[in-house]
């Protein structure tokens, strides 16, 4: 079984494309067969990204069901090792998707035969975004140093793991749980998922502890991409920490991406910047998240114990 | 956030309970950093209210553990609520910031020890008392004990404090660079209790035979 990379985040233009097609490519340069699948529904431009100008074949030939096998969709791009699934071809309504479409979906990407596959992700905190990011061994979230997307990033971590706690709060008498504690707090305001953590653990303190465990086998990867000199060296570290503390899941920052000119020049040139670019601080950094990604365990169960306290 | 409340001080700021007032400091710059309101990671986690709630117990943990005799009051409270272990805190174990201008660092002493060390082993007592029973004490004889022991100037430098090119003045009886007699005397009382000797015998037989080679110029 291969596995399962998703990069995500809530922020639009923070690199997450960039990121999938350089992991794709540092993957597939150490031997590794790699799958991208663009599940940017509605707004692909990951063929773009790595080469490929017009895929024949892509995710459409799937959901149009003129093939069952979601492997022969994929397309071969310049690299070799490196396949790719566009859905450039799909319906402008594509963002849309049934459930039942959605989840045929992530079953069969869980089937693929390469050593490894890279979801990319579009911008915002839809269901089907959210869903594809769980559906991952390790979910990426790609951030700037902007407080904009600093601030949607938040968001966006925020959105996963509600829709994590409702996954698994769904199994187990969610509704009535949820009507007890009430969506919204007294002023109006709908519940945090921290809140409603809070709220059910002084309810139920025995629920309490089987969603602890669930939450805690959630694994969160932070990439700080466009990263400038002038920029906190530590940021990301001070958000593993905060996140790390306050929420009941495990969270680890990959590293930075230092900004480079050259980063917009190979886009324009169609090709991957790992590719055209391998000898540079910033390939660097790439090299080194893509390591990080690969050594690491998916689920580091004996590290994720020493968050249990905070 | 509840849980953050339930959190003691030291584990609000993230140091060990024996922690000096610099780790104290250090840490409380870090949560600044990230929970002050002019972070854009709290701005983008907390609303209002959380934010400012953990900010105030933040300034709480730190306006405590930075003020020592707040600080031993919570400790004991902590004790007491059995929240840390007592022996972290007690008196004297936490840690202290070394100071940067100390003239005794530790390398320093342990090689005065050492020298200390040496001249207690030697066995000096013929020497010493040959010495002590003449009448004037020249720089040779404060040489000759010296050499007995086998250090160099440098080392009764290590030990005393007394420099290198005075060491030297005494030991050639060196009138014009020998400092004033005030001195002298202490430099002379050093040097005896260095090689545990009287150090009144050795001061007044010193000055006295300076006197002879200065009398008859």
């Amino acid at each position: 079984m291969a596995h399962i990379l998703a990069v995500g985040g809530g922020k639009g233009g923070s690199g997450k494309s960039f990121v999938c097609a350089n992991l794709g490519v540092l993957l597939a340069k150490q031997g590794k067969s790699v799958l991208l699948i663009d599940l940017d529904l509605g707004t692909p431009n990951l063929h773009t990204m790595v080469g490929v100008d017009n895929p024949k074949i892509g995710l459409n030939n799937f959901i149009n069901k003129s093939t069952n096998d979601l492997s022969r969709t994929a397309v071969p791009t310049k690299i070799p090792n490196l396949y790719l699934i566009s859905s450039t071809r799909c319906s402008l309504e594509v963002s849309n998707l049934y459930y039942v479409q959605k989840q045929k979906i992530i079953r069969a990407v869980l089937q693929m035969p390469s050593d490894y596959v890279i979801l990319d992700l579009g911008a915002g905190t839809t269901y089907n975004t959210l869903d594809f990011f769980l559906s991952a061994h390790q979910g990426i979230t790609v951030f700037t140093p902007e407080p904009t997307s600093i601030q949607n990033t938040v968001q966006f971590i925020k959105a996963v793991y509600l829709r994590k706690l409702k996954h698994i709060l769904k199994q187990d008498g969610f509704t009535r749980i949820m009507k007890k504690i009430g969506y919204e707090t007294e002023d109006g305001a709908v519940r945090s998922p921290l809140d409603i953590v809070e709220n059910i653990m002084q309810m139920e303190p025995e629920r309490a502890q089987m969603l602890q465990r669930e939450l805690r086998k959630r694994d969160f990867r932070l990439v700080l991409n466009q990263y400038r000199k002038q920029v906190d060296e530590a940021l990301g570290k001070k958000i593993e920490k905060v996140c790390n503390r306050h929420f009941y899941s495990h969270f680890t920052f990959l590293g930075n991406i230092t900004y480079n000119e050259r980063i917009f020049e190979s886009i324009v040139a169609k090709s991957v910047f790992a590719e055209k670019y391998p000898y540079t601080p910033t390939c660097t950094d790439l090299k080194n998240i893509t390591s990080t990604l690969t050594e690491s365990a998916p689920y580091p169960s004996s590290e994720q114990e020493q968050h249990v306290q905070i | 956030m509840s849980k953050f409340e339930e959190l003691t001080y030291y584990e609000l700021l993230e140091i060990p309970p024996n922690a000096s007032t610099f780790e104290i400091r250090q840490a409380y710059k870090e949560a600044l950093s990230i929970y002050s309101s002019d972070s854009p990671i709290s701005y983008s986690f907390f609303i209002e209210e959380e934010r400012e709630r953990i900010l105030e117990s933040i300034e709480n943990a730190f306006a405590t553990l930075i003020d020592a005799q707040k600080r031993e009051q919570y400790d004991k409270r902590l004790v007491a609520e059995k929240k840390i272990d007592p022996s972290r805190v007690e008196k004297g174990k936490q840690k202290k910031p070394t100071p940067i201008f100390s003239t005794k660092s530790q390398a320093e002493n342990t090689i005065s020890d050492t020298i200390k060390k040496r001249i207690k082993k030697t066995e000096l007592t013929q020497i010493t008392e040959e010495l002590l029973s003449k009448d004037l004490i020249s720089g040779d004889d404060l040489k000759r004990l010296r050499k007995a022991v086998g250090i160099e100037v440098e080392e009764v430098f290590e030990v005393t404090r007394i420099t290198v090119p005075i060491l030297e003045a005494i030991e050639r009886d060196d009138v014009p660079a020998l400092p004033s007699s005030v001195y002298l005397k202490n430099f002379l009382r050093a040097y005896a209790e260095l090689f545990h000797i009287d150090a009144e015998k050795v001061i007044n037989s010193y000055l006295k035979n300076l006197d002879r080679i200065q009398g008859p110029s």
